[in-house]
């Protein structure tokens, strides 16, 4: 097989020749109903405001608080056109938080979270329970956050257990869906998991970072299995202690979702490859090669073998991976930034690495990825 | 970007991605009738959700997850409607090596078949795929190689 054989498969697919004017006018129709709610929606929310500036102004002759006001999590839920969830949230199901913490130039807090099943009504899933939290961010300095300018990819909101390695449990093994939106200068996000209420009988945490996946360059873990940021990281970051109950955990169940993401390993140390690996940068049509190449402990260089030598691509469970975002089986991987190889998490193995189709790693030893 | 929602954008993003969406839907679904209610579901979930894009990257990468998310609802609720005994039949051989190919790539594990057609059909690199996935690119590397892997013991053929 090769790409023209494949393109030719798929282009032998045929499809409703009406598809496209008959989702059109599904969307239109849809978005005509949604502004009609919208507008029924804006002008009772108006008129309740009116009440009760009505009876603030006639009970209050005090000061004025200087509360925050948020949209509670129910309300975010309403935003994204889902009643069931909004109805969790108001239910006594949910746990409500309301706690702040302030880093960098954000005020950042966990306004509550519910689990269940079936609450999602644009996302039934027949199989499994859910999580769904709320968290709200604004600026200290009071500048607004809006949609159009606020980096929504430029953070992460993930449960992350105590026990367990952040790069075993978190967003990415969890399954998240997050949404994000602005409202009066106020950022909401809605993160959907699976279910984290399997871990409640450990310390459960939510932390919320600007960064992506975690390694230890974000987190370090404590002995006895506490996590925390690390002491160096600089970026936004909060970290907030679940209120789940003990009850609902289920031992077995989270003990089979670690062992199934086969990366329950970690380490505070860090690597420095470039310290101990010689790196080999070539440019290719597309991309650009990283070899990392062990250095020989008598200065000189190690053999690499070609990928036919060294079998290849590796099969299931010999790889290794310690990076988050990553559900393949193994011990370790590398990412690159900004030229950088970063290793995340575990150290490599003394061992070599060779590049074919832009990536390719042998048996258990270092990854490399093209940037 | 303009928001979804008004008859302009509507237009303009079923047409821009409603072929590339049902292609993608069909390596999870082996219905084209599922696949146009898995694109069908993510338009409109884009309607709903109003999220904001940053350009059209970001946009297209939204639509591509929400379709593969819908499209692997729709095949485990097909999963587990009951089928009555007397409904079971020995599977039918493939007429065409296009289908052959198809059913392979539909029997890949989720994870393996979205980036092998991302890459082969669409073209994409494995740094663009990464982008689109939201995944680290060493990721998407093993996974286009695995799946490239199994592709080949079950068309028992070289696949390049």
């Amino acid at each position: 097989m090769n790409r023209e054989d494949y393109r030719n498969a798929f282009d032998e697919l045929s499809f409703s020749a009406d598809f496209e004017a008959r989702t059109a006018d599904l969307l239109r129709n849809r978005a005509r109903e949604l502004e009609k709610e919208r507008t029924n929606m804006t002008i009772r929310k108006t008129k309740k405001i009116a009440v009760l500036i009505a009876a603030c102004i006639a009970l209050l002759a005090v000061s004025v608080s200087a509360a925050m006001l948020w949209l509670s999590p129910a309300q975010v839920a309403e935003e994204y056109d889902q009643p069931l969830l909004a109805e969790a949230f108001k239910g006594p199901g949910a746990i409500s938080i309301n706690e702040t913490v302030e880093s960098g130039d954000f005020s950042i807090t966990l306004l509550g979270l519910v689990s269940g099943r079936d609450l999602d009504v644009l996302n039934p899933d027949l199989e499994m329970d859910h999580t769904y939290s709320v968290l709200a961010l604004r600026r200290l300095d009071g500048t607004p956050l809006e949609n159009e300018t606020f980096d929504f990819g430029s953070y992460t909101m993930t449960p992350l257990v105590a026990g367990c390695s952040p790069v075993a449990v978190n967003n990415w093994t969890l399954d998240a869906f997050a949404q994000g939106f602005a409202k009066d200068g106020v950022y909401y996000y809605l993160l959907d998991t699976a279910s984290i209420e399997m871990f409640a009988d450990r310390t459960v945490y939510m932390a919320f970072y600007e960064g992506f996946a975690p390694n230890n360059n974000i987190f370090t873990v404590a002995g006895d299995g506490s996590i925390s940021f690390a002491a160096d990281f600089t970026g936004v970051h909060a970290l907030f202690t679940l209120p789940l109950d003990p009850a609902k955990a289920d031992r077995a169940a989270a003990d089979a979702f670690v062992a199934s993401t086969g990366m329950d390993g970690w380490t505070n140390e860090r690597s420095e490859p470039e310290g101990e690996w010689d790196v080999e940068r070539h440019e290719t049509e597309d991309s650009e090669e990283i070899f990392l190449r062990p250095r020989a402990k008598d200065g000189g260089e190690e053999e690499i073998p070609s990928p036919e030598t060294s079998g290849g691509e590796p099969e299931a469970g010999q790889e290794g991976n310690g990076q988050a975002g990553s559900d393949e089986p193994g011990g370790f991987q590398a990412d690159t930034g900004n030229g950088k190889v970063i290793l995340n998490g575990l150290k490599p193995a003394e061992d070599i690495t060779v590049i074919e189709n832009d990536f390719t790693t042998t048996g258990d030893s270092g990854g490399v990825v093209s940037e | 970007m303009v928001p979804f929602g008004t008859d302009e954008t509507i237009r303009r993003i079923v047409s821009a991605y409603s072929g590339m969406l049902l292609r993608l839907a069909c390596t999870r679904l082996d219905s084209t009738a599922d696949a146009e209610d898995a694109v069908q579901e993510a338009f409109l979930r884009l309607l709903t959700a109003r999220p904001v894009f940053r350009d059209p990257e970001h946009e297209k990468a939204w639509l591509i997850r929400t379709t593969l998310q819908r499209a692997s609802d729709i095949r485990r609720r097909a999963e587990q409607r009951n089928i009555p005994l007397e409904d079971i039949t020995e599977p039918m051989a493939p007429e065409s090596p296009g289908e052959e190919l198809r059913s392979a790539v539909q029997a890949l594990p989720e994870k393996y078949g979205a980036v092998i057609h991302l890459h082969y059909y669409e073209g994409y690199s494995i740094k663009e795929i990464a982008k689109l996935l939201g995944l680290p690119a060493a990721t998407v590397g093993t996974r286009l190689a695995r799946g490239r892997e199994r592709l080949r013991q079950m068309l028992k053929e070289d696949v390049v």
